[in-house]
């Protein structure tokens, strides 16, 4: 926590007004009791007229100075508080934005957003209470008890009583309070989670007729987090209560003490009642002080949250300037590369070796975890191979400057991911320069022309946060069409045909072919139709290369490639395929020889 | 994706419908609410009599000065405290109360949500992003009971004490008062002004909140596609310009909102002033006693609290009412139609289901299904296939009856399923979709989901025949394990698996299924293909298909093209006619 605080060193001179003006408030207002003393002392009880009008005048200006002073705290708390978290947001954004794939792999994106956004408003919330309250609390607990103690020194054990009384009340509470505030935030979690079920979970529990049942399972949870929370609700409500007692018990403990006094000294009649004012302050301080103390803990969680992404540490280091000098001819090698994420035992990719070469197309197949997706995400340096060696046109990943090796490659996720603007804009996304014709023919090839053409301001049309305005199949596409947009040495399609249908696939690739003669292609899929095609075909299982060569090839030679094969295909069609393998490897062996 | 609810502050679009059902709703508990508003005036009454005596106090010891009498002091004494014991037993009476109508209210709204979700067609749920419900549920319901609560406490103790306070003070001194009572107007003019201001710049702030919100999660779901295109410098100047312009505008809100106490207190600290000045005026005069002016003193600086209470309440009111006018928009949607009554009811169902000229839409404009007619045997399997997005669920929805045709009917052995409860049709079908919906429980209630009554060993017999069983039994539990919708103990074809044996367990007499299986391994999918035909042996059975073998070897096969049903036949029929679906096929599946 407070580490964070070196985020208010540019704005020194302001904290340190906002400390004056702090300064100044609470000296003021505790000037008036004392005041107010002197005037009944030595104005009212002599019946001297001037004596009260000039110290009238004085008390005027004293607050005169208080209202400016609390102005100007006022003011520059809310601006520190708000400049503070713009600069701690925008560090956190930067941090993320820039950190490498692997580095964030910790994280969840819902963990990213509250850490930048809820997390950061904790933080300014405490900070902004801190710099007013840190000076003002314990500044008034201290003029206040030194002024009590100069008005009625006599009286000064009420002080200690009425803060022990205060402290005491606060810790019992929260004693008895916070550890159910645990369960509390379990069954809260609870009702949320039954509600979303509910939700989700629509058509099944339609389907089933169970809609009885969620209810009865939803009541039970409900009923608890009542019972919890009258119960907390219970102990809770005593504090207001409570702490009205000690304030008009000390209040009345003054008075008392202050009249019983009245014999020794006659002044006690205008001090008891500054007194007793002083001691609402030393109280009211010590209250906010250990609300503080409340606040504090939680605001450290988000605080140690915020750190751990400001401390995260790249583990990839680029080059200022690409060492070597890539080839002009398209092409991707793996030379007996290993992969494993940080801290895991196991091998995600155990010596992958490959070269895919220009005008080519490269595909991965083989079952979820067998590594494939976890490959291609290696040629743009999203990992880091751990051990072997990735080179893009014969230059290793390592010796590249970042943009130079990102501007060769054109890749797209498995899911279509758009972002706020308009169809073009998102074509354009990662070639800023491209003319409209360049989007209109990316857009072409990526069979995406069709539907936005029909869309009612074609390629101006608004696309929505998260592209929700258009289809599953039509994202895709587009995503397709921003890598075409780049022009890229080397395409990489991370399982991207599968939410087109098949049809459109087909299509698709056809269109493909004459753009990518020069570059290479790599192709993660799960649909053998997908890849049937291809020049070479990659076979991974559990990390391991099982088999490489052409489609006809593996379906004679490679026993994972066959199962995978014969689960999507028809008998007649598998044997079908078998056939044709027969003949393309007689064929192969008359060449042969 | 999760959907960040939409902000509860701000304006309710229509006050009046929002407070007749807020006061509607909470009248069960409106007694309990008076007594607490008692409780509450009675508290702040008993407090307001403290400051006086104690003045008293003061007065008894200097008119007995130098031989004060300690004997009556010592009675006022205990009056006071008798008073402020009292006055904190009501305040947690009403403080107490009011806690419990909370809970109560809160359990309530939360219970009448839960029961509308279950009432309203799917088609609200089609049309309505699931966050937007789920933020009614929990925000929504939060900020409705808590300001509730919190505004009849503070303004039932705000009024009674400035009314209090007020006819104290005038019958201490009338001028005195005055002077003190012109504060009044000023602040509440003053804080009401700054709170509009605040008002208006917490919204603006709020907004800005929720663009630069979108904006991060843009940017952070789509890290990939910004790394993969060295967008990183143009996304930090975007993020930049709206985290500059939310730090505007939350320096804006926070300095108006931190306003109104300074303001206040100007106004009461310069009636405190003149107090004192006049005050020691009136007392050399003799008008009135220095006790009195100690007392005034005390009721002035109590006066400062209330009124910025008082003054900030129309906010508070506002964001109450806005959050409940949306609790109350959803819990007065249309709900689905009831029942026929009396209900037809199936005996012996033999499976003949039969479409008679169904038309259907999802918003009248566009129709999606055009006189749609088709005779589905008992025991035969029905293939709907199209391209991703052709509308296949549509038929389902309609089976189902999740919605209802526009105009035609559906039968099944020769019964309109109109006039059939929902749940006895619903009993008929076994479902099996893509979205593979797991609650989150043991896998032994989630197989039970559908069939209560279901003994272990049937259970264990279906994740047999579901080829789940060795799944389930590799578990560290086994079939008491605990899985989730987003639990990572089982993979997602094994989840399908277990949804097929869920829906074996019910046992039903028809099935429909969905054959979409992305993301799943080589193996899986053959064994949850092996699990499918045993599923739909014997029944009639509707398939979302995927796989050729499924389409080939069904007895009808409905094509379907932009959301309609363009053509139907079993497999050869259907390539004779050489229209849609033989392109289809011929694209998919042949060899060019």
């Amino acid at each position: 926590m407070w580490k964070l605080f070196k985020y208010l060193k540019p704005y020194w001179w302001q904290v340190i007004i906002l400390v004056l003006a702090t300064v100044a408030q609470v000296y003021t207002t505790l000037q008036l009791p004392a005041l107010m003393a002197q005037i009944i002392n030595e104005g009212i009880v002599p019946g001297d007229m001037d004596y009260i009008w000039s110290m009238g005048l004085v008390m005027l200006g004293l607050t005169a100075l208080s209202a400016v002073a609390a102005f100007l705290s006022s003011f520059l708390s809310a601006r520190v508080g708000a400049y503070f978290s713009r600069d701690l947001r925008a560090d956190i954004f930067s941090k993320v934005i820039n950190a490498g794939v692997s580095d964030l792999k910790q994280f969840s994106t819902a963990s990213l957003i509250t850490r930048t956004t809820n997390d950061v408003n904790q933080i300014q919330m405490v900070i902004t209470m801190l710099l007013s309250m840190m000076v003002r609390s314990p500044l008034f607990c201290i003029i206040a008890l030194i002024m009590a103690l100069q008005t009625a020194p006599e009286m000064s054990w009420i002080i200690a009583v009425g803060v022990a009384a205060i402290i005491g009340t606060v810790i019992l509470i929260m004693a008895l309070v916070i550890p159910k505030f645990k369960i509390f935030q379990k069954i809260v979690d609870k009702v949320t989670l039954i509600t979303r079920e509910n939700l989700t979970g629509l058509r099944v529990i339609r389907a089933f007729n169970n809609e009885k049942l969620e209810k009865k399972k939803f009541e039970k949870t409900n009923n608890e987090l009542t019972r919890l929370l009258i119960y907390v609700d219970r102990i809770l409500e005593l504090q207001n209560p409570l702490i009205g007692i000690i304030f008009n018990g000390a209040t009345l403990l003054c008075s008392w003490v202050g009249i019983s006094l009245l014999n020794q000294d006659f002044s006690y009649l205008g001090n008891m009642s500054a007194f007793a004012q002083y001691v609402t302050f030393v109280m009211i301080s010590f209250l906010m002080m250990s609300m503080l103390f409340v606040m504090l803990p939680r605001a450290n969680v988000s605080a140690e949250r915020i750190r751990e992404i400001l401390n995260l540490k790249s583990k990839i280091k680029w080059q200022n300037e690409t060492r070597g000098v890539p080839s002009n001819m398209a092409s991707v090698e793996f030379k007996n590369v290993d992969f494993s994420y940080p801290g895991a035992a196991e091998k995600v990719l155990s010596d992958v070796s490959f070269v895919a070469e220009a005008g080519k197309t490269t595909a991965f197949i083989g079952s979820t975890g067998s590594g494939k997706s976890t490959l291609i995400n290696l040629v743009p340096r999203f990992y880091e191979a751990t051990k072997g060696e990735v080179l893009v046109n014969g230059v290793s990943v390592k010796n590249y400057n970042k943009k130079d090796l990102i501007s060769r490659i054109g890749f797209v996720p498995q899911h279509g991911i758009l972002f706020s603007g308009s169809v073009e804009s998102n074509i354009m996304f990662g070639a800023p320069n491209a003319t409209s014709e360049d989007v209109a023919h990316a857009a072409e090839v990526a069979q995406a022309e069709d539907f936005i053409e029909r869309l009612p301001q074609k390629y101006d049309s608004h696309i929505a946060q998260g592209g929700t305005n258009v289809s599953g199949g039509q994202k895709q596409r587009l995503s397709i069409a921003r890598a075409i947009c780049k022009n890229p040495d080397i395409f990489i399609f991370d399982d991207a045909f599968s939410a087109l249908d098949m049809k459109t696939d087909a299509k698709l690739r056809t269109a493909l072919k004459p753009i990518t003669k020069s570059a290479v292609v790599l192709v993660v899929a799960q649909r053998v139709s997908t890849i049937k095609d291809a020049e070479q075909i990659v076979v991974l299982d559990n990390g391991r290369v099982v088999g490489k060569g052409n489609h006809l090839e593996l379906i004679k030679k490679c026993p994972v490639y066959q199962s995978i094969v014969r689960s999507q295909l028809s008998d007649g069609e598998y044997a079908r395929e078998l056939k044709l393998a027969d003949k393309y490897m007689a064929k192969l062996a008359k060449e042969a020889r | 994706m999760e959907q960040h609810g939409s902000t509860t502050a701000g304006k309710p679009k229509d006050t009046k419908f929002a407070f007749k059902h807020f006061a509607r709703s909470i009248r069960p508990w409106r007694w309990m609410i008076l007594l607490s508003v008692i409780l509450a005036v009675g508290s702040a009454v008993l407090g307001l009599f403290i400051p006086k005596i104690l003045g008293d106090m003061t007065n008894i010891a200097v008119d007995t000065y130098p031989e004060i009498d300690f004997g009556a002091i010592g009675r006022k004494v205990v009056v006071v405290v008798i008073l402020f014991l009292a006055s904190a037993l009501l305040n947690y009476g009403q403080a107490f109360i009011l806690a419990v109508v909370s809970a109560k209210y809160t359990e309530h709204l939360r219970s009448e949500i839960i029961d509308k979700i279950s009432r309203l067609p799917i088609s609200y749920f089609d049309k309505h992003k699931y966050g937007d419900t789920l933020s009614r549920m929990t925000n929504d319901v939060d900020v409705l009971t808590t300001t509730m609560s919190q505004e009849i406490a503070d303004i039932s103790l705000s009024v009674t004490t400035l009314i209090g306070v007020m006819i104290i003070m005038l019958s201490i001194s009338v001028p005195l008062s005055l002077i003190s009572f012109i504060a009044i107007p000023l602040s509440v003019v003053a804080v009401g002004k700054i709170t509009k201001f605040a008002q208006k710049y917490f919204r603006e702030q709020q907004n800005t909140l929720g663009a630069l919100n979108s904006e991060i999660e843009e940017d952070y779901s789509g890290q990939i596609v910004i790394k993969s295109n060295s967008y990183e410098d143009t996304a930090m100047v975007h993020f930049g310009e709206t985290n500059q312009k939310l730090a505007k505008a939350a320096e804006r809100a926070q300095i108006f909102s931190s306003l109104s106490f300074p303001v206040t207190h100007i106004f009461t600290n310069l009636a405190y002033v003149a107090i004192c000045i006049l005050g020691g005026k009136f007392v050399i005069d003799g008008v009135i006693n220095i006790g009195d002016i100690q007392a005034f003193i005390q009721y002035v600086s109590r006066f400062n609290r209330p009124i910025t209470e008082v003054a900030a309440t129309t906010a508070t009111i506002q964001s109450l009412l806005a959050a409940s006018e949306r609790i109350f928009e959803f819990l007065t949607e249309p709900e689905e139609e009831p029942d026929a009554e009396p209900a037809l009811k199936i005996k012996h169902i033999k499976g003949e289901v039969e479409f008679h000229n169904v038309c259907f839409s999802y918003d009248k404009k566009q129709p999606i299904i055009r006189n749609f007619s088709a005779k589905v045997k008992p025991g035969m399997k029905v293939a709907i296939v199209g391209p991703t997005g052709a509308g296949k669920t549509t038929l389902i929805n309609l089976l189902m009856r999740f919605y209802e045709p526009d105009s035609g009917y559906i039968t099944i052995d020769g019964v309109p399923i109109r006039e059939m409860k929902r749940a006895d049709v619903r009993r008929l079908f076994g479902m099996v979709l893509q979205d593979t919906w797991l609650f989150s429980g043991t896998v032994e209630e989630n197989l039970r989901y559908g069939n209560q009554s279901a003994s272990y060993k049937d259970i264990v017999r279906a994740a047999k025949s579901s080829n789940v069983n060795h799944v389930i039994e590799a578990l560290p539990k086994t079939y008491k394990t605990v899985i989730s919708e987003d639990s990572d103990n089982i993979s997602a074809g094994e989840k399908q698996l277990v949804t097929i044996a869920r829906a074996m367990v019910a046992d039903p007499p028809m099935m429909i299924l969905d054959e979409a299986t992305s993301n799943v391994d080589t193996r899986t999918e053959q064994l949850i293909q092996d699990s499918f035909e045993k599923l739909t042996h014997g029944r009639t059975s509707f398939v979302i298909a995927h796989r050729l073998s499924t389409i080939r070897n069904s007895d009808l096969i409905l094509v379907m093209r932009d959301g309609a049903i363009v053509e139907q036949g079993d497999h050869c029929e259907l390539l004779e006619k050489n229209g849609f679906y033989a392109e289809l096929y011929n694209s998919q599946f042949a060899d060019n």
